[in-house]
């Protein structure tokens, strides 16, 4: 009997488009074993959204398919509209990215859910109730009961995700895909759901098509990786063996990207990919990744093609560890000292700061926070959101006032609206936002853009002047003169964040607020930001605030890290002490949560249940109790936990017992 | 905040709305230029005469206090009497045709919101396919022209070439509007001309945006046909902005009609309205714009209360966990 799912032969998907067609997916093969999972992994553009789309026939109508996608002894290309509604949703589901908006907003959740199993089961109103019902509690749902009467926007988005799931399971497919179904969710929420995945595939017997962009989250549900480029598959093999021997240039220059434990930015910078996914004409033939390889040599164009390189194991290419070419990644490995770095004085000071918003339902986002960030120095802040760390760092630039505390930059005192701030010390603090794309005029050049700060704070009057900086300021980060007409809108999301590091760096600031920059990238773009911030700071002294809720970019980036739990500090320390025992326990659940790469590396597992309490609420004990698995007792509810110190730099906020610490008392010191 | 609660909050503000804008409208005529007591004396007055009748009429007292007479009036439902018309109470002379102008405009209304959104909706769903490009060009066109133009076109076809309708909209002496409803056709189409195009515009323009949505993706995706996803899943959130839409023009339908009204001498609000303004009738205009104005928040709440029956996340404001 042939046990395989799905079998993809010799698939082409192409667009037309204007002046000619694009290839999306071209010659793909791929097989799908019963209760298998396999995960696709590529930068965005390579097709893998494609290939699933292709494969529920959910296709722009500008598109032309060939070849054949074999679902068990269907070929779902020659199904009709109407043939194809009986495997949509019934044999084979799909789970997407962003589960807010995948659900209508103007339906209840139970009545999304009942439609699946009304339709493809025929099932009576009650019946599809009892169903949906059922899929809820299986996937530990609470009170399912009451959930089926709400709107999707009453629900957190771990939730949210979860309805999705069940609404995915109801007919109990063959096929699921999933579509980077936890890139929009916090690490620990992520962690819980992939187990679920995890669980669920072998209860049901499903098998699994898994679509990301981050290896470790690929790691811990799929058995097999398959590794796209511009289209096509240019390797594929079980996880352990593909991480340790990628055969590919590509599969290794993707894993070289990704920060992960023991690479930090004093010895060593992250591997970038130079260039970008082109889109290919139909014509274009031979090795897609040829153009961005550092490896290729004149024979590439013959040699390319799929072939067995070990067991289960197949690539396109076997140069990534080739011995006729220097190891371009032994460059990678730097030194930047930090002996630059003033330990005296911090540059910045927050004192106890409280910030609350609202009137009458009170939402505490800052609760008591007190920190330093030391002249040249990066503080990584990381935290689930709505731990306040963003609202710390507005409140820094200005963008809030305090409602409590201090704010110091240079033993001035800041605490105030960027209005009332000098232009002087709205020219030493910048910020760099998350989303470039949304955060830069789309309708401004380059040169508008980085000119304005010029003229407003710098007081440069002379255009010429301005340029002439401009221009020094782009080769910095690495954009060419010829980027000063550019509309931001026609730039890349790099090149984008590229401007508005520019734009930051333009006014020689003492301190830059950096708001998630690189989680809005590509991960080949993401090393190529992070390593021109690392540089920037070596050559200019800056200070960094930068906030990000990827442990690994921060661990990468920080020389002082701060732990942030419902607006109030858990654990502050140099990066290695925070990264090291002992912890505190939301640190140690947060690290836990954190997908590693390398699939070798097994750890300790502690998942958080539950979510965030109400940040309305005034807490009296811990705020993290709730949730804690090293909880004591009652006390952690009822007072306050002490602040434990280990050294001069590392502290943490805890009840726990721990040896050769020296315990201050609790009362104004952070709770 | 429950939504029950919004819509004792929002009757509130309506209130404080007329309040404010019966003042408004009082001052506004206020500084018309023209006298009362001149207006009803015409030629023949002395100068004693009109002080006289000033006197009589408390036209000499200060503005507060005549302010809220008339206002204390209103409340009383006594809106006054007619100068022009000598006397007549404005209650006896306004009802009926506002009577008149709702009969049209809830004719206009039966017509044009199911057709606009209707074609609306198939513009949408078949964005950049035949029957859209010819439904979006009538709408542009029908936009283009304004009611008097289409107005006159219909007249010369309906009722000159092929005499179905009447030419005019009057109502015969001694007879109701009930027992001659074909005069309404023709002003009722005549504003379906400028009400289809902004509407089915409007209505195209979010399904589409509706139909690209994830929601509408992972509802096709869950093996849902087609027609089922489009009635089910995007119709409720498609029809958000245009019920807008609809809402903020019910108050022009209702009280801007003066140019259909005009056209085809039918005898409304807006006719009426127009009467009053042409020979400076003060409380005749003053109790014909405040009626808009009542017409104008009432629908606009009424909107409101639509939007959040169709909109879950307004209706459940605040217990957003």
């Amino acid at each position: 009997m042939n046990s395989s799912i799905l079998t993809i032969e010799n698939l082409n998907v192409y667009f037309d488009v204007f002046g000619g067609s694009v290839s999306a997916v071209r010659g793909l093969n791929l097989t799908l074993d019963h209760n298998e999972s396999i995960g696709i992994i590529g930068e965005s553009g390579c097709g893998k959204s494609t290939l699933s789309y292709t494969i529920m026939r959910y296709l722009a109508p500008n598109s032309r398919v060939t070849g054949k996608v074999m679902f068990r002894e269907d070929n779902l290309l020659e199904k009709t509209e109407q043939e194809i509604l009986a495997f949509r949703g019934n044999r084979i589901a799909m789970v997407y990215q962003n589960p807010y908006s995948s659900l209508n907003p103007a339906l209840t959740i139970g009545f999304q859910l009942d439609e699946v199993t009304r339709f493809h089961q025929k099932a009576s109103k009650e019946k599809a109730r009892e169903k949906s019902i059922q899929a809820l509690t299986s996937l530990n749902m609470g009170d399912p009961e009451g959930l089926v009467k709400r709107y999707p926007h009453q629900i957190s988005g771990g939730m949210q995700q979860r309805v999705c799931i069940a609404m995915a399971l109801l007919c109990q497919p063959d096929l699921m895909i999933l579509d980077e179904p936890t890139t929009a969710l916090d690490v620990t929420t992520e962690a819980v759901i992939l187990d679920l995945i995890r669980d669920l595939k072998d209860k049901y017997a499903m098998s699994l098509m898994y679509i990301s962009h981050d290896i470790g989250v690929i790691n811990k549900v799929a058995d097999r990786i398959v590794v796209m480029y511009s289209g096509e598959i240019v390797e594929s093999g079980p996880n352990e063996e593909l991480f340790a021997h990628p055969h590919h240039p590509y599969t290794r220059a993707l894993i070289n990207c990704i920060p992960r434990e023991g690479l930090v930015k004093e010895n060593f910078r992250l591997n970038t990919i130079p260039g970008y996914v082109k889109q290919r004409g139909t014509d274009e033939g031979g090795c897609p990744f040829a153009e961005r390889c550092s490896m290729k040599v004149a024979g590439c164009i013959e040699r390319y093609g799929m072939r067995e390189v070990g067991e289960k194991h197949a690539a396109a290419c076997d140069r990534a560890y080739a011995a006729d070419v220097a190891d371009s990644f032994a460059k990678l490995k730097v030194s930047r000292s930090k002996q630059h770095a003033d330990h005296t004085k911090p540059i910045l000071e927050v004192q106890d700061l409280y910030k609350h918003f609202g009137k009458k339902r009170k939402i505490y986002a800052v609760n008591g926070v007190s920190v330093g960030v030391e002249r040249g120095t990066v503080l990584g802040i990381v935290g689930e959101s709505g731990c306040g760390k963003t609202t710390m760092g507005q409140t820094a630039v200005g963008l809030y006032t305090p409602s409590k505390g201090r704010i110091l930059f240079n033993d001035t005192d800041i605490s105030v609206s960027w209005k009332k701030r000098s232009p002087e010390m709205l020219k030493q603090i910048q910020f760099i936002f998350q989303n470039p794309g949304r955060s830069l005029n789309p309708s401004h050049t380059v040169e508008q853009i980085i000119s304005r700060p010029l003229k407003k704070l710098m007081g440069i009057s002379s255009r010429e002047e301005r340029k002439t900086r401009i221009i020094k300021m782009l080769e910095q980060v690495g954009l060419s003169e010829e980027y000063l007409s550019k509309k931001s809108s026609h730039l890349s999301g790099g090149e984008q964040q590229r401007v508005a590091i520019a734009r930051a760096f333009c006014l020689s600031p003492g301190l830059i607020i950096c708001d998630e920059p690189t989680s809005a990238l590509d991960v080949s773009v993401q090393s190529s930001v992070l390593n021109l911030l690392g540089d920037l700071q070596a050559e200019t002294l800056a200070a960094y605030v930068f906030i990000s809720h990827d442990l690994h970019v921060i661990n990468y980036i920080s020389d002082y890290i701060m732990v942030m739990y419902l607006g109030r500090v858990c654990e502050y320390g140099t990066r290695e002490e925070v990264m090291q025992p002992p912890f505190h326990p939301y640190t140690e659940a947060l690290l836990s949560s954190v997908p590693e790469i390398d699939p070798s590396q097994k750890k300790r597992k502690i998942r958080l249940g539950g979510q965030l309490p109400d940040p309305a609420k005034k807490i009296r004990g811990c705020p993290f109790a709730g949730r804690c698995h090293m909880q004591i007792g009652t006390i952690c509810e009822t007072q306050p936990p002490p602040l434990v110190k280990f050294s001069d730099t590392h502290s943490l906020s805890c009840h726990l017992d721990f040896p050769d610490a020296v315990r201050e008392p609790a009362g104004e010191a952070t709770g | 905040m429950n939504f029950t609660f919004m819509i004792i909050k929002r009757l509130g503000s309506l209130v404080v709305t007329l309040v404010v804008m019966s003042v408004v409208i009082f001052l506004l005529v206020e500084i018309m230029p023209g006298d009362v007591a001149e207006m009803i004396l015409g030629q023949s007055a002395t100068p004693e005469s009109l002080e006289a009748l000033r006197e009589e009429r408390g036209l000499n007292d200060p503005v507060f206090t005549r302010y809220l007479r008339w206002a204390g009036g209103l409340l009383q439902g006594d809106l006054g009497e007619s100068i022009y018309m000598r006397g007549v109470p404005i209650n006896t002379l306004l009802w009926r045709r506002v009577g008149h102008s709702m009969l049209l405009a809830l004719t206009a209304f039966i017509i044009f919101v199911p057709l606009s959104i209707f074609l609306g909706i198939v513009a949408g769903v078949k964005a950049k396919k035949t029957a859209d490009s010819i439904i979006s060009f009538l709408g542009l066109a029908t936009m283009a022209l304004p009611e008097f133009v289409s107005g006159v076109f219909l007249i010369s076809i309906f009722a000159v070439q092929l005499r179905i309708f009447p030419i005019i909209s009057v109502i015969p002496i001694g007879e109701s509007v009930f027992s001659n409803l074909d005069i309404l056709i023709l002003p009722a189409l005549s504003i379906t001309f400028v009400m289809f195009g902004y509407v089915s515009r409007m209505q195209r323009s979010s399904m589409i945006q509706v139909m690209n949505s994830d929601y509408i993706r992972a509802a096709m995706l869950k093996g849902m046909p087609r027609r089922y996803v489009i009635l089910r899943h995007a119709l409720k959130n498609a029809m958000l902005p245009t019920i807008t839409i609809i809402g903020m023009n019910m108050g022009w339908l209702f009280g801007g009609l003066i140019v259909v009204e005009t056209l085809f001498a039918y005898p409304g609000m807006g006719s009426l309205l127009m009467t009053a303004i042409r020979t400076r009738d003060v409380p005749l205009i003053e109790a014909c714009v405040l009626l808009i104005t009542v017409v104008f928040a009432v629908s606009t709440l009424i909107t409101d209360v639509m939007y959040g029956f169709l909109n879950p996340r307004i209706r459940f404001q605040g217990d957003v966990q």
